[in-house]
This record gives C-alpha cells, sequence and structure tokens, in this order.
C-alpha cells in the first residue's frame, strides 16, 4: 500500500517537474528586443486562437546560438525559436528542426535571398520574419571639420580612402573596421567587399576556396589597409560591431559599418552627433553588395506542439505582424509600406535591401569564415601579408570543403 | 554470500549512479569520435580531420604555455603568500579574507572586469599608465602577440593564487609547534625554518594541490574564452576551446569527440607521470 503511494507521489511530482509546458501551450522563445511587440501579437493570437495557449520565453543573443543548439541537440526545446538566418542551414542538416514549405505562403511576396538561407535539399526549414543589411554611418560634423562636404559622401573606394585620410586626425579615426569579437561581425564587414569586387569565400558550387584569388585578396587589402594606415582604430583587434558604435558615439571614429539598429542609441547617447547614412562604398564601375542578415522562426524536430507552433508562426508570417514584430525590416516587400519604415535615416539602408546577399549553404560555414578570419587578423597582427594569409586561409578551407 | 559481497550489493545503488554519470558520457564521447553526423562508422576519419587542422598543434602548444605558465607562478606566490599569512602581524584576520577574494569572485565576472581593464582605448591600465607617462601611448595588451598570453596567464594566476594560499596556510598550521623550537635551539634563522621545515611538511600539500592545478589548468575556458575568444588569429587558443568551439559553434560534435578523446588521453599521459614521479619520491610526509 505504502509503496503505490509512494508511486503516485513520485508521479505527480515528475508530473509537475516537467509539465511546465501543458498540452497546447506553444513555448516560443523570442530575443529581448522583440518582447513589448511579441507579447502583443500573441495576445492577438491567442484571441483569434481560443485553446491554444502561448508561453514566450525571453533570450538574449549574448550566448544565443550555444543555448540554442543545445536545447535542440537534447530533445527538451521549445515550440519556435527565433533564430538569426545563418544558423538554420546547420540545424535542418543535422535534423534538428522540420522542414515549414506548408506554412509559407505568397512566396514571391519575401526578399528572395531571405528564403535562399533557410533552403537545403530543396525544403524550406525557416520563416523569415527580419531582415536588415549594413550601409555607412557617418558624422557629418567630422566631414565638415575636415572640410568634406557631408552631404556628398564618397561613393567608391578610391573616394572613401582618400575621405578616411583626410577624416584621420588627432584622436579621431577616418573608417573604423572590425577585426575583433565574435567572427560575425568581421564577415559582414568585409564579405560585401569582396563580393563588389567579383570575388568570393568559396566558389558558387562549394567545391573551391577561392579567397586567395586576385579578386578577393585586393578586397581583403582594401579592407585592412584602413588599419594599417592608422585609419581605423589602434584598438580594431579588439572591436566588434558595439566596439565601433561606442567609439562613433564618443566621437573617436568618423565612419562605420552598421545597420539602423545602431541609429537609436547614437540618438540616445549622444544627441549632438548629426548622423548621415550612406551606401557602402563599391569599387569604380561596378555595384555595392552587402550581406543579408536577421532572424527565422524555426520549428525543433522535438516540439511537443509542432501543429499549434505552425499555426503560430503562420500568423506571426502575416505581412502587418511581420511589419510589426521586426526591429528593423519585414522580409516581406508588401510589409515594407508601413508607416514605421517611412523614417528618411532608413532611406539609405532599404535602398541597400536589394544588394543583400545570403551567405553560401555550406556545412562547415563557421569553420570556413574562422579560418578567414584567422587570415584577417594575422594581417592586422601583421604577422603575415595579404596574399600569404590568404593563402593559409585558403588551404584551411579547402581541406573544409574537401572533408565529406 | 560472505561479507565482502553484502558490502558489494550494498555499493552497487551508488556504483551504478557513478557508471551512469562518469561511464556514459565518456563512453558517448568515444562513440561520437568514430561516427558522423548520421551515427554511421567512420573509423579514424574525425581524427584525422582534427589533427590536420592548423589550429590544432598551435593549441596544444598555446595549453602547454597557459597551464604550464600559470601554475608555476600559482604555486610559487601561493606558497609565498601562505608563509606570510602564517605569521602574526596586526590585522592578519583582514589580511587573509582579503586574499580570497579573486578566488571567490565568479570566473565570468573577473574575466569581463579584466578585459575592460586591459581594453586598448577604454582601459583603466592604459589610462593610468599613459597618464603618468610610464608609457608614450597606449598598448594593446589584447591585441598585441607578444603580450596577450602573458596578461591571460596573469589574470589566471590572480584568480587561483588564492586557492593554493589556502591550502598551504592550513597545512602550516598542523606543523607541531616543537619543530620550529627545536630548530630554533639549533640556532636556525627564519629563512632556513621556510626551507627545512615549512617547505618539507608542506610539500605534499603543494603536490596535491598542483595535480588540482594541472586538471583545472587543462579545463579551464571562462578566462580566456570571455577575454579573447582564442584570438587573436589563435595566439590565445587551448584546447578546451578549440573543442568548444569545435562543438558549439561550428555544430561538428563527431570532431570536437575525436578531439576529446586526443586530449584525453594527453592529460592521462601527464598525470601518470606526475603521479609516478611523486610515488618514486623518498622521504615524503605521509
Amino acid at each position: 500500500m505504502k509503496f503505490s503511494k509512494l508511486a503516485v507521489m513520485a508521479t505527480a511530482m515528475t508530473m509537475l517537474a516537467s509539465g511546465v509546458a501543458l498540452a497546447g501551450e506553444v513555448v516560443w522563445w523570442t530575443p529581448n528586443f522583440n518582447e513589448a511587440r511579441a507579447r502583443e501579437l500573441v495576445t492577438k493570437f491567442e484571441q483569434a486562437n481560443q485553446g491554444i495557449k502561448v508561453k514566450l520565453e525571453i533570450t538574449t543573443t549574448d550566448g544565443l546560438p550555444q543555448r540554442v543548439l543545445t536545447a535542440l541537440q537534447s530533445g527538451a526545446a521549445p515550440d519556435i525559436i527565433d533564430v538569426q538566418h545563418a544558423w538554420v542551414n546547420g540545424y535542418a542538416q543535422n535534423g534538428l528542426v522540420v522542414a515549414v514549405d506548408d506554412v509559407l505562403k505568397d512566396r514571391e511576396d519575401y526578399i528572395p535571398a531571405s528564403l535562399d538561407y533557410g533552403t537545403w535539399n530543396s525544403k524550406l526549414w525557416a520563416i523569415p520574419y527580419r531582415i536588415e543589411t549594413h550601409a555607412v554611418i557617418y558624422n557629418k560634423g567630422a566631414f565638415r571639420d575636415a572640410g568634406l562636404d557631408p552631404a556628398k559622401p564618397p561613393q567608391t573606394w578610391d573616394e572613401l580612402v582618400a575621405a578616411a585620410k583626410t577624416l584621420s586626425k588627432g584622436k579621431v579615426s577616418g573608417f573604423a573596421i572590425t577585426g575583433g569579437g565574435e567572427v560575425g561581425n568581421t564577415i559582414f564587414r568585409s564579405l560585401p567587399f569582396i563580393w563588389m569586387n567579383g570575388g568570393d569565400i568559396i566558389s558558387a558550387d562549394g567545391k573551391k576556396a577561392v579567397v586567395n584569388q586576385p579578386a578577393a585578396v585586393a578586397a581583403v587589402k582594401f579592407y585592412t589597409d584602413f588599419f594599417k594606415n592608422k585609419q581605423s582604430p589602434a584598438s580594431t583587434l579588439e572591436n566588434d560591431g558595439t566596439a565601433n558604435r561606442r567609439l562613433f558615439i564618443a566621437e573617436t571614429v568618423a565612419a562605420y559599418q552598421s545597420g539602423q539598429f545602431d541609429v537609436a542609441s547614437i540618438r540616445k547617447e549622444n544627441p549632438k552627433i548629426d548622423i548621415g547614412v550612406m551606401p557602402i562604398p563599391h569599387p569604380a564601375g561596378k555595384p555595392t553588395a552587402a550581406l543579408l542578415g536577421g532572424w527565422s522562426f524555426v520549428i525543433p524536430s522535438s516540439a511537443k506542439n509542432p501543429a499549434e507552433a505552425k499555426k503560430l508562426v503562420a500568423f506571426l508570417a502575416e505581412a502587418p505582424n511581420q511589419g510589426a514584430l521586426t526591429d528593423t525590416f519585414p522580409a516581406r516587400k508588401s510589409a515594407m509600406s508601413l508607416p514605421r519604415f517611412s523614417d528618411p535615416i532608413l532611406t539609405v539602408f532599404k535602398e541597400m535591401l536589394p544588394y543583400g546577399r545570403a551567405v553560401p549553404n555550406n556545412k562547415n560555414w563557421v569553420q570556413i569564415t574562422q579560418a578567414y578570419f584567422d587570415g584577417i587578423q594575422r594581417i592586422l597582427l601583421g604577422d603575415e601579408d595579404v596574399q600569404k594569409a590568404m593563402d593559409g586561409a585558403a588551404k584551411d578551407i579547402q581541406a573544409l570543403l574537401d572533408q565529406k | 554470500m560472505d561479507r565482502n559481497s553484502t558490502g558489494l550489493v550494498f555499493v552497487l545503488p551508488a556504483l551504478i549512479v557513478l557508471a551512469m554519470l562518469i561511464a556514459y558520457p565518456v563512453a558517448y564521447t568515444g562513440l561520437l569520435s568514430v561516427t558522423d553526423r548520421q551515427g554511421e562508422f567512420v573509423g579514424l576519419a574525425n581524427f584525422r580531420a582534427v589533427l590536420s587542422a592548423r589550429a590544432t598543434p598551435q593549441a596544444f602548444w598555446n595549453t602547454i604555455w597557459f597551464v604550464g605558465g600559470s601554475i608555476v607562478f600559482q604555486v610559487i606566490l601561493g606558497t609565498a603568500t601562505a608563509i606570510l599569512l602564517n605569521q602574526s602581524f596586526f590585522g592578519r584576520g583582514i589580511v587573509r579574507s582579503i586574499t580570497l577574494i579573486p578566488w571567490v569572485v565568479p570566473g565570468i565576472v573577473a574575466a569581463t572586469t579584466w578585459a575592460w581593464m586591459f581594453h586598448t582605448e577604454f582601459g583603466i591600465i592604459n589610462y593610468m599608465m599613459t597618464g603618468t607617462g610610464m608609457i608614450p601611448e597606449p598598448i594593446g595588451w589584447l591585441t598585441n602577440g607578444n603580450t596577450v598570453m602573458p596578461v591571460l596567464i596573469a589574470i589566471n594566476v590572480w584568480k587561483l593564487f588564492p586557492f593554493v594560499a589556502i591550502m598551504v596556510l592550513a597545512g602550516l598550521q598542523s606543523i607541531p609547534k616543537d619543530l620550529y623550537e627545536a630548530a630554533r635551539v639549533d640556532g636556525a634563522n627564519f629563512w632556513q625554518e621556510v626551507r627545512f621545515i615549512m617547505i618539507p611538511q608542506v610539500r605534499s600539500v603543494i603536490v596535491a594541490v598542483t595535480l588540482l592545478l594541472v586538471i583545472w589548468g587543462l579545463n579551464s575556458i571562462t578566462i580566456i574564452y570571455a577575454i579573447t575568444r582564442g584570438g587573436p588569429a589563435n595566439r590565445t587558443l587551448i584546447t578546451p576551446i578549440q573543442i568548444f568551439r569545435l562543438a558549439f559553434e561550428s555544430t561538428q560534435f563527431n570532431q570536437a569527440a575525436a578531439l576529446s578523446v586526443i586530449f584525453f588521453a594527453v592529460a592521462l599521459v601527464i598525470v601518470i607521470i606526475y603521479i609516478r614521479a611523486l610515488a618514486s619520491t623518498p622521504g615524503e610526509a605521509k
């Protein structure tokens, strides 16, 4: 008798402990910057879908890739996770998320590059809802002080180099690049230069490392020379995008590449700065390019309520809801006409979107970028010249591509 | 059942729990290291892949440097501190408590704080050194290939020498007073007391602590990962961080497992050599 009582109690305890997510309750992990807007959308969704409860869990971006991966691998994942586009392919190839082709509606309304990220094995594994690219943010006051016309920012590489040279005076660095922090920071900022010069890190068929070809080497030289020529701060090797923004706010950096999310914090922390935005300068006669970033929804294979999760994702993917949730731009063109995207400071960022490209879907992409980034750091440290560093990176990358 | 096997039955539940907690992860890592993502057997392919990576030998030498450099200074500084704190002087209690602070501060907090203090532009260290004219322009402590590893070793020493100090201090306090008295009757001075009484008496403590430091050092990720992530250009990449990166940044769990197996074997050899060397030393205080 006693034993059966114990068993009942133990079962009840286990259910209490593991039953945090009740049947029909969809658990959605979203980053902290989405919290307020996500709550509004959840309320709307719950009103329209009686019987489905949504539980929001707020994540932070620092360390998020590791946290998501651990949750997916352990099988104790939520029902929906907000992840960056570039992470999706790794999950798909490891069978950690489910295909969502049946959730996608109005395919032609999406910016194509945003769907490229989530595609593998001719299936779609994530629904993109937020996209963004970089542009160059510059300090109009610093341009005036240096005798440059802030209304006519540089358009080509040569003009940017000349402007950076003129702007670098005393404590001010003309054009800050990144060389530290997480690898993605430097990929986001230097890969577009390689692309617009006609190069790439790996060939289109994913079989050959081409980062040591002349087009890529010239672009890497262009990028790293800003540091070599002391136009990027002395701390470049430890600076990521956030550090550059801080230096820009402190008015020791006159221009740097970033997304529109930086504008609000610059305005708040140093309202004196007259912010200008220019498209990323390109080689004369060639179009500009940018790396398309942003966020998608994935549904883990181990989700407890995949059917309800798909319903919520379909709801969030509707154009007005994408427009409401995104911190930058929505992945759907029709949502772009919402009034919140008409602020004039956003014009250039919006103009950059069509030039946005997806990174290749290679299962070893993170290691490939690490090998490339190590090469960049060797150049910045002065260990190796550009050609030698990129030859070394190409060798490492080729070994990764040759792996089965 | 004789007495012995009855005893075995009693420890069986504990053994099963231990096996699940220790043997299972070890065995599973071994299995991961010889399979691919789909779980199919691939022989030594993962081992070949990690061993051919340029970062692997570099990380191995960095690990030796980091662990070796840290331990030498941790033990010397820790033992010296213990001997100092064993003397009676005014305010000894307070000094003893303050000494413990680095060890008590969570690793991630300490690492982040030091990273800021050593930052080229915003760091207080460069601010004070340029302000007083000690150096003409800011030094990139964490970005200069020659300074970054010594700086990280210094931070690691700062973090763990209090542990050595406390352990050695405990050892020092168990030394019987009559040993000192006998020595003083024979005319020994302070340095002779240190050399012939204190060090031999706490030798076993130092040996045990050093072994712990080796194990911790070979497993340490927090400080380096939080400050440099192994950069710049892998100058501070140590093997545990390489394993972490492979698994959780590159999702190459199988290669990470292969590297873990190699690392486990190397660490095992180091520990065995260390213990053998100790067991063969005569005159150890038991």
